[in-house]
């Protein structure tokens, strides 16, 4: 049991999992960040380069956590994109479709 | 966000000008003519990508990777109005401000939660994922309301930024109203016609970059011209005001106005906001950028970063205001103060750099009139021509109603723009309501299986009286005090839930069939547990394994 899994089967992927839940909340903390970080460093304010530091780093570490997985979600979903678009065009055309 | 250009506003900027400070020589007008002969050219060149087909007009054949969409998602979120909505709250807070602009904040959940289950549905647009999460009757309802409301939506948008437009170019130039208006959301149509989606993507990037330079050039020849950044802190403190340099300069938990339980509504509304759709108006555009993008990871990663530069260019602006603060403390009005970054541009830019800061200007406003333009067009071409009116039309015919869409847009637009004094304050009303009552609902719809179209119809009807009666009836009785919008917004959610749950629960459920599609195809995050397990014994999906 690792805290941050980095391989991940298809099937797995697309579960929602813990690195999902790190991910919205790491996130918005990355966002704080780098929007105070940017604005205190301009004034040249040292806890300003803090601020910011911290902020590519937790923008980093968001990236680091999500990215294995958003690979093989992405990977996975294009292979049936095809087919899901074809159903979307038949219920926007009003024919029946009949797949599941 | 509404903008906040005032008739005040304009006539403090026609007095720079009407003063002789703002002079157009041959090298500024050079600036903005290689700027548009540039944004004409992107239609031109774009043109035959375009014209393939539907998918293509409006959505770039889903092909982009991500920092496409992500420089769109920024350009179109850099207004003619924003510079002086943002100058309005740094101005009057300091850096606590910056918060006022952190309601765009909503991706920071929404690109890795329903980003990525929308990008999954495929819709085209939020009305055409109504009926693909709801089913039957109410989900028909939902496409035609939110397909006839969002195609009012980008007139009004098309109007209210377009006159903004004109107003600049009235006084700058002496030029009538109208024409700013005409002129720029015209040549802006020439390449949104010509080559639809591509035609904006492509153009949004260039006035990304473009946008982004001017931004930060006039924003640091701002803090220059007040002294550079230690001079701005010192003076600062020996005026009192260091407060400002704090983005956490509370007034209070209830009182003042900057008030802790204003600031913990707002990061809830905004971050909480993200499991939804539609809970933020902006996502309505952001959804064309998600489905433009080749991959799911590529659409998280557009909106992430997108927003990442929306927020970003917040700080800037914020430092540049600073320093306008501390050369200009005292001023009183609103209006006078809103306009204070393009005084910066216009007091202080060299001459011949006052082209390439108007050209910056276009820059923005033209990301924002295409990208508007096209999302219309798409609303009423896919959801209302395809779908309710011609099922047989071709891939060719789709491209020219776009097109003819997007013309009927523009001219409707001019209409909208040349009555918008009239029609702005009940509009910004509808805008709250769009903002308060249905925040719960459109995050309901994503993550409870049970909500049904009955139940998110009925929050939107629920919530046009009650927005009414909390806002303006009651406290004009005396029935209930006149609350401030955060506590309008607690309010508002309860009274609209006490509605829409019984709704909800005294209907059906959508079809299981169609629920299991969407499910499969989809995997939303939240309480999907029966339709899950029905997907699970009808062997679509394995069994979630033990942790």
């Amino acid at each position: 049991m690792t805290w941050i899994r980095r391989e991940w089967t298809p099937a797995d992927a697309d579960e929602w999992t813990k690195e999902d839940w790190y991910a919205i909340v790491v996130s918005p903390l990355a966002y704080i960040l780098l929007m105070l970080g940017v604005a205190l460093s301009l004034l040249l304010l040292p806890v300003g380069f803090l601020v910011l530091g911290l902020g590519i780093l937790t923008t980093l570490l968001m990236h680091w956590i999500i990215d294995p997985k958003l690979k093989v979600v992405s990977g996975e979903y294009e292979k049936k994109q095809r087919e899901y678009l074809e159903a979307l065009e038949r219920a926007a055309r009003w024919k029946e479709d009949r797949g599941e | 966000m509404p903008a906040k250009v005032g008739p005040v506003s304009w006539k403090l900027l026609a007095a720079e000008f009407n003063d002789g400070m703002v002079a157009f020589g041959f090298l500024d007008w050079l600036w903005v003519g290689v700027y548009l002969f540039i944004m004409v050219g992107a239609g031109v060149l774009f043109y035959r990508l375009g014209r393939r087909g539907e998918s293509d007009f409006f959505l770039a054949g889903r092909g982009l990777p991500w920092w496409l969409p992500a420089a769109s998602v920024y350009a179109t979120h850099t207004a003619t109005d924003t510079p002086m909505w943002v100058s309005g709250v740094i101005y009057r807070h300091g850096l606590a401000g910056l918060w006022y602009s952190f309601f765009a904040a909503w991706c920071a959940i929404s690109a890795f939660v329903s980003t990525r289950i929308f990008r999954r549905s495929l819709a085209y647009t939020q009305a055409e994922w109504n009926t693909v999460r709801f089913s039957g009757l109410g989900a028909e309802l939902l496409r035609g309301w939110m397909s006839g409301w969002q195609v009012f939506m980008s007139m009004f948008i098309l109007g209210w930024v377009g006159i903004a437009m004109g107003k600049v170019c009235q006084y700058v130039f002496g030029w009538p109203l109208w024409a700013g208006l005409v002129l720029f959301s015209s040549i802006c149509a020439v390449y949104v016609m010509a080559a639809g989606y591509w035609g904006v993507i492509m153009a949004d990037f260039l006035q990304g970059v473009i946008a982004f330079a001017v931004i930060l050039l006039v924003s640091l020849w701002g803090v220059v011209a007040a002294g550079g950044p230690s001079a701005i802190v010192s003076r600062l403190a020996a005026m009192g005001e260091d407060g400002r340099l704090n983005p956490f300069a509370f007034s209070g938990w209830f009182t003042g106005d900057f008030p802790i339980a204003w600031f913990a509504t707002m990061l809830f509304i905004a971050l909480v906001g993200g499991f939804g759709m539609g809970t933020s108006i902006d996502w309505y555009v952001e959804a064309q950028r998600i489905q433009s993008a080749r991959t799911v990871r590529d659409a998280s990663y557009s909106i992430w970063w997108g927003t990442a530069l929306v927020l970003t260019r917040n700080s800037v602006w914020a430092v540049a205001i600073l320093g306008f603060y501390v050369l200009y403390p005292n001023i009183r009005h609103t209006a006078e103060y809103e306009m204070a970054w393009f005084r910066i541009g216009f007091d202080f830019l060299p001459a011949g750099m006052v082209g390439f800061f108007f050209a910056g200007i276009i820059a923005i406003h033209l990301s924002t009139i295409s990208a508007i333009l096209n999302l219309g067009a798409m609303y009423l071409t896919r959801d209302l021509y395809l779908h309710y009116w011609k099922q047989t039309a071709s891939e060719r015919e789709l491209v020219w109603v776009g097109r003819i869409a997007t013309v009927l847009l523009l001219v409707g637009s001019f209409f909208y723009g040349l009555m918008m004094e009239e029609i702005t304050s009940w509009l910004i009303f509808a805008l709250w309501i769009m903002a308060a009552g249905v925040w719960l609902p459109n995050i309901l719809q994503v993550v409870w299986w049970r909500f049904n179209a009955w139940g998110y119809l009925a929050s939107w009807i629920a919530n046009l009286g009650l927005s009414w009666l909390v806002v303006w009836v009651l406290p004009s009785f005396g029935v209930l005090p006149e609350l401030p919008d955060y506590q309008q917004f607690w309010v508002l959610m309860v009274l609209g839930a006490l509605i829409y749950l019984p709704v909800t629960l005294l209907t059906k459920p959508d079809d299981m069939d169609h629920l299991i599609r969407y499910y499969v195809m989809s995997r939303p995050i939240g309480w999907w547990g029966p339709v899950r397990r029905e997907a699970e014994r009808r062997g679509l999906l394995r069994p979630v394994p033990a942790a």
